[in-house]
């Protein structure tokens, strides 16, 4: 049983299909990375998949229909960590990752012995500890990072969904990210659904490339086999050379 | 030869001075955007000269009262009823000098702050109107009637308290102002005066302080604006220790009686008198 | 400083500004004599009151209402702004943004102005200014709701501000053609904390007992919904109605203050967000706490109100408008802290 699976999924906005009869499955435990050009819907995708906007067509996760499945069941279930999530810079770290533990409290209830727990953990594994009391407008974008993914792992969510992970990072850092969340779901057994722009990171974390397009999805399968010049051209429209399967180099006209 | 024109000259000199006081160059058309010189116009015999009055002027009666406005007035509606004379008591957005510059006689008579300003202004009116004898007969009239009332109550005002009250929020007025002064002909202690450390005239005391002071005479001149009766005073928790409450000594005061510095502060008076009258029964 | 220390602070602030209000006044009463009074009441000790009738009724009638009113009324717009800020993610935000203020006003106008010959002003005041505020809080939603989702807050805050512009040029006209009423309205509008006994206490504790509760169970949600609408969403809560709840709570503690006491300005921005720089912007500790702070903080403008001018009185509003505008200045000032809304 898929982690997560998609059947013939579409996302009307403003009376246009942004995402179009999309129809994918994830195996608990893979990377599957989303790529495509800007506006080709996989942030729409995405947010469809946490329950945030509304779909045609049918999303399971573990085989259960997402729109049977409450909103704090799926905030159990689903973690997303958005391109620019918005922090406020007053609140400590460790407020911020106690957050995560949002749908596990009652609604008018306090977080338990458990909740602070799991926080804790959550803190830990992502080297916070010593930043625990630190306001968060005091932190490098690094560490906010490293936040927002303690925040997500507080959530003990099995389906991690990543906008944009590694967007505002340096090249140290986005290294840095991207094999800390592999290592998480290696550790954690998480699964992981990401929507990225960096082609070349793309490829080297994730087992499976969906390339999206116009809000379909136009080729699928390991990164080798969607990386390459012709596909990249037909669709972002830009000129590359592929090496070695993976690395994807931009070249300039003449 | 010179008898005759003696006798011509005396008849021009008889025929130019009657002419000079003659009704026909009296104003005919007169409007008031003033309701206390509405009142004082109808009370000297002017009433027929008046063509139009402002919305709240409901006194009396029969004066022709219209949608005119004194706070808020429109020149043109003013001008359409083409008046030789305007009255106010108020000269908002510089009215007085629009209606000037259109060559309408405009006479400003804003709040008198003795009652020697009020008797001026009726007697203003008089001359203006062309009946200067019935002002000053009206004026002589209101004086006695004062200094008859003053001098049988002063005696039993000797001592007491008066506590005037414009809002139930407890807002009241000083010896400073025209209505307090009324109070002070009578002698008696106003409790807004130790109140008024602002100066306005018009403080807004506390309840605390009202009850302590404990009133002899309480003086309510919010009957209609704000529904307030000498029930509803008794009714205000503390007020059951104030002496005027005990007495029953709590005057009603039609609201424009006592905002107005007309005919009809005579009836103000008598009101006080008669409070008077009744603690000292 | 820990939470637990805070509300500990807030609490005892209170209650000397309660003790302050209960012995100021034009009328001195003493400490000891006060104390004695109270003892009076209490069922088992058999002490007697050494204050004189009117005295007793000063302190009991007159007096103590209005402290209490005035620790209610301010609790109840502290921690309605301190709410409203937080389900808007508005600094600016104040317990009159939906147009409860102009509503209310407007309903006092109207009341005022149609007021039947013979029923009492005071009785007929709270009930139309507070369906005034209800009618127009409840355009402001309509308006926000027919206007699309998505948007979060800021189109309900829009339509809140359009309401409100709408009732006060109705107000202002109704006033223009009744200028006779001017005063009267004019005062009302000041705010005031009346001196009519225990009535508007009774009437105002229900409304403003259930709504601050309301709002205080929901805090901690309020801290969630800080991380923005969509996020919130993901971590499981149903933005759209806690945003319903906190607003409704807030809005009808207000407005019944609102009725009672006419417009309070200030309360409901300064509070929170002094209580912001010192305290920080959890709201898990800023409700309470403003809840504790905005009581003693209008009791003693109210003492202020009292004594600045004894034995008049200067209108409420005007002594927390008069801090409200360097307070401001100060906030600016200090706008390191802000940034942490």
């Amino acid at each position: 049983m898929s982690a997560l699976a998609l059947e013939q999924v579409t996302v009307e906005l403003g009376g246009r299909a942004v995402v179009d009869g999309v129809s994918l499955a994830v195996e608990p435990g893979e990377w599957v990375t989303l790529i495509g050009p800007n506006g080709a819907g996989k942030t729409t995708l995405l947010r469809a998949v946490a329950g945030l906007v509304g779909h045609g067509g049918r999303i399971t996760l573990d085989g259960q229909g997402l729109s049977q499945l409450g909103r704090r069941e799926v905030a159990r279930r689903v973690a997303v960590v958005p391109q620019v999530p918005l922090m406020p810079t007053g609140m400590t770290v460790h407020e911020y990752v106690l957050l995560g533990r949002t749908p596990y409290v009652s609604y008018l209830g306090r977080e338990s012995r458990r909740d602070v727990t799991a926080a804790g953990q959550a803190l830990a594994r992502l080297d916070l500890g010593d930043l625990a009391g630190r306001q968060l407008g005091t932190l490098s974008g690094g560490e906010r990072q490293r936040a927002v993914l303690a925040r997500a792992l507080a959530q003990e969510a099995s389906l991690l969904l990543l906008d944009e992970p590694t967007s505002a990072l340096d090249a140290g850092r986005q290294q840095e990210a991207l094999e800390l969340i592999d290592a998480l779901r290696l550790d954690a057994g998480l699964t992981v659904l990401a929507a990225m722009h960096d082609l070349t990171l793309a490829g080297q974390y994730a087992s499976r490339l969906l390339l999206l397009s116009n809000a379909r999805i136009v080729a699928q399968g390991a990164p080798a086999e969607v990386l390459t010049e012709p596909l990249i051209a037909e669709h972002y429209g830009a000129r590359v050379r592929v090496l070695d399967g993976l690395a994807v180099v931009p070249v300039r006209p003449l | 030869m010179s008898r005759l024109f003696l006798g011509l000259l005396v008849a021009l000199l008889v025929a130019l001075s009657a002419a000079s006081g003659s009704p026909a160059a009296a104003p005919q058309r007169v409007i008031s955007l003033s309701p206390t010189a509405t009142e004082s116009l109808f009370a000297i015999g002017a009433g027929k000269q008046v063509v139009a009055v402002d919305d709240q002027s409901d006194y009396p009666k029969q004066a022709p009262r219209t949608t005119l406005s004194g706070f808020t007035p429109n020149v043109e509606a003013i001008a359409g009823y083409r008046p030789d004379l305007v009255v106010v008591s108020y000269d908002p957005n510089g009215l007085v000098a629009t209606l000037r510059g259109l060559g309408i006689r405009v006479v400003v008579q804003d709040a008198a702050k003795t009652l020697d300003e009020a008797y001026a202004q009726i007697r203003q009116l008089g001359s203006l109107t062309g009946h200067a004898k019935q002002a000053g007969a009206l004026v002589a009239k209101m004086r006695k009637r004062i200094w008859e009332l003053v001098s049988a109550g002063t005696q039993r005002a000797r001592g007491l308290t008066v506590y005037h009250e414009l809002g139930p929020d407890l807002y009241s007025v000083t010896s400073n102002t025209f209505i307090g002064k009324v109070y002070g002909l009578f002698g008696l202690k106003n409790i807004a005066d130790a109140a008024d450390t602002g100066g306005t005239g018009y403080p807004k005391l506390s309840a605390e302080y009202v009850v302590s002071e404990s009133p002899d005479i309480v003086v309510l001149a919010d009957i209609a604006c704000c529904g307030q009766s000498p029930r509803t005073v008794a009714a205000r928790p503390g007020w059951r220790s104030v002496a005027a409450v005990r007495t029953g000594t709590i005057v009603r005061i039609d609201d424009s009686i006592a905002s107005r510095w007309g005919p009809r502060i005579v009836n103000f008076v008598r009101a006080v008198a008669a409070a008077l009258a009744h603690i000292r029964k | 400083m820990s939470g637990r220390l805070w509300v500990v602070g807030a609490a005892a602030f209170l209650a000397a500004a309660l003790l302050t209000g209960a012995l100021v006044g034009p009328v001195h009463i003493g400490l000891g004599a006060a104390l004695e009074s109270v003892g009076a009441r209490l069922p088992f000790l058999h002490i007697d009151t050494p204050l004189t009738q009117t005295q007793e009724s000063i302190l009991w009638d007159i007096r103590l209402p209005r402290v209490v009113l005035g620790a209610l009324v301010g609790a109840m717009l502290a921690v309605a702004g301190a709410s409203y800020q937080g389900v808007f993610r508005n600094p600016l935000a104040d317990p009159y943004l939906l147009g409860v203020a102009a509503g209310a006003g407007l309903g006092a106008t109207i009341a005022l102005v149609y007021l039947p010959n013979g029923v009492d002003f005071q009785k007929v005041l709270p009930p139309a200014a507070f369906l005034g505020g209800a009618v127009a809080v409840a355009a402001a939603y309509a308006i926000g709701r027919s206007a699309g989702r998505g948007s979060g807050g800021a189109t309900l805050v829009l339509a809140g501000v359009t309401v409100a512009s709408f009732f006060t040029a109705v107000q202002t006209f109704v006033q223009q053609q009744h200028s006779d009423t001017l005063q009267q309205v004019y005062a009302w509008i000041l705010g005031r904390l009346p001196s009519s006994g225990w009535t508007d206490v009774k009437i105002l504790l229900p409304y403003a007992a259930v709504a601050t509760a309301g709002i205080l169970l929901h805090r901690r949600l309020l801290d969630v919904l800080s991380v923005g609408d969509e996020e919130a969403a993901s971590l499981g809560v149903n933005v759209g109605r806690v945003r319903l709840v906190v607003v409704l709570c807030a809005t009808v503690g207000t407005a019944a203050a609102v009725a009672v006491s006419g417009l309070i300005g200030f309360v409901g921005i300064i509070v929170p967000h002094a209580i912001r720089l010192v305290a920080g912007p959890s709201y898990r500790l800023l409700l309470p706490l403003s809840v504790l702070f905005g009581a003693g903080f209008l009791v003693l403008a109210d003492v202020i109100a009292r004594t600045a001018l004894s034995p008049a009185e200067l209108p409420i509003g005007v002594v927390t408008a008069f801090f409200g505008a360097p307070f401001f200045a100060v906030v600016l000032r200090t706008s390191r802290r802000m940034a942490s809304l």
